[in-house]
């Protein structure tokens, strides 16, 4: 069952990407952001109140730590864009191949106090199959 | 050639953002970093549209002409990162992650068939192999780990 929701929360971010993607074809990109965050922040505020979650020890956090959301915002419209002149299955491959070269870059630095991982060589393997895929995504 | 670059740093700054609200999380909870996360994102993305030139377009009438479900993608994203929140607890990182490697990429192809109703085999070989190289490095992590 746990498998299984998985599986449908991948397909809810492919979706989302191709919701969004139509949405900002109608209203343009920036309008579309507002939009998209505009009706996110109303539906985790309903998450918030079915989990009885609650805003507070926010004393002390430093400025960057809210800047998540403003990086969030350069994500859409990279997506937008993408969708709009690539489809849906080719943008969400180049997402993903760029968040799998990232989270290599900064696990092999610690960048960000995360814990030094070195990169494996082996992985070039794994680099080079996707970027194969993506190669031929891209003919068609 | 510019939209692939654009959609690679999608994925870079998707990482970027995800590595600063695991960071609040461990401060304030999952729930409260993802409420700021599009608190920030609003108020972020009113600033741009302010300084952009889309301003006239958002009162156009016209605009809103499509149907009401292509408005709904901030809330699916927020499902997502709820079922995400809930499944970290139920299993391990490395099913969560393969799963929705999974879904997203054949969602996607079921998306383009939609789209303009047919696929091409490049498509289907191409999406199948990104699986299976993503497939094949989160297994390298599992077994290093």
């Amino acid at each position: 069952m746990n498998y299984f929701l998985s599986l449908l929360t991948g397909a809810l971010i492919s979706f989302m990407v191709y919701l969004n993607g139509t949405l900002s074809s109608a209203t343009g990109n920036y309008a579309s952001s507002v939009i998209i965050h505009f009706v996110g922040l109303l539906g985790i505020i309903v998450v918030m109140f079915f989990t009885k979650s609650k805003l507070n020890n926010l004393k002390g956090i430093p400025f960057y730590l809210y800047c998540g959301g403003f990086v969030g915002i350069l994500t859409v419209l990279f997506n937008n864009v993408g969708y709009t002149h690539l489809g849906a299955s080719l943008t969400l491959a180049l997402s993903l191949f760029g968040q799998s070269v990232s989270s290599i870059i900064i696990d092999h630095f610690g960048l960000f106090g995360l814990p030094v991982i070195r990169f494996n060589h082996k992985k070039t393997v794994g680099l080079l199959i996707i970027s194969i895929g993506i190669f031929l995504m891209t003919l068609s | 050639m510019l939209f692939i670059i654009l959609s690679i740093l999608s994925g870079v700054t998707c990482v970027l953002s995800r590595v600063i609200n695991f960071a609040l999380s461990e401060k304030t909870g999952s729930y409260q970093s993802t409420f700021f996360n599009f608190l920030t994102g609003l108020l972020g993305s009113i600033v741009l549209f302010i300084v952009s030139n889309e301003t006239f377009h958002f009162f156009d009438v016209s605009a809103y002409s499509g149907s009401w479900w292509i408005y709904t993608g901030g809330l699916v994203g927020v499902v997502g990162v709820t079922l995400q929140i809930v499944l970290s607890g139920k299993i391990s990182s490395f099913y969560l992650t393969l799963f929705l490697f999974v879904g997203q990429l054949f969602a996607g192809m079921i998306i383009d068939y939609i789209v303009v109703h047919s696929i091409s085999i490049y498509q289907l070989v191409g999406g199948t192999l990104v699986l299976i190289g993503l497939s094949y490095n989160l297994w390298i992590d599992k077994r290093e780990a």
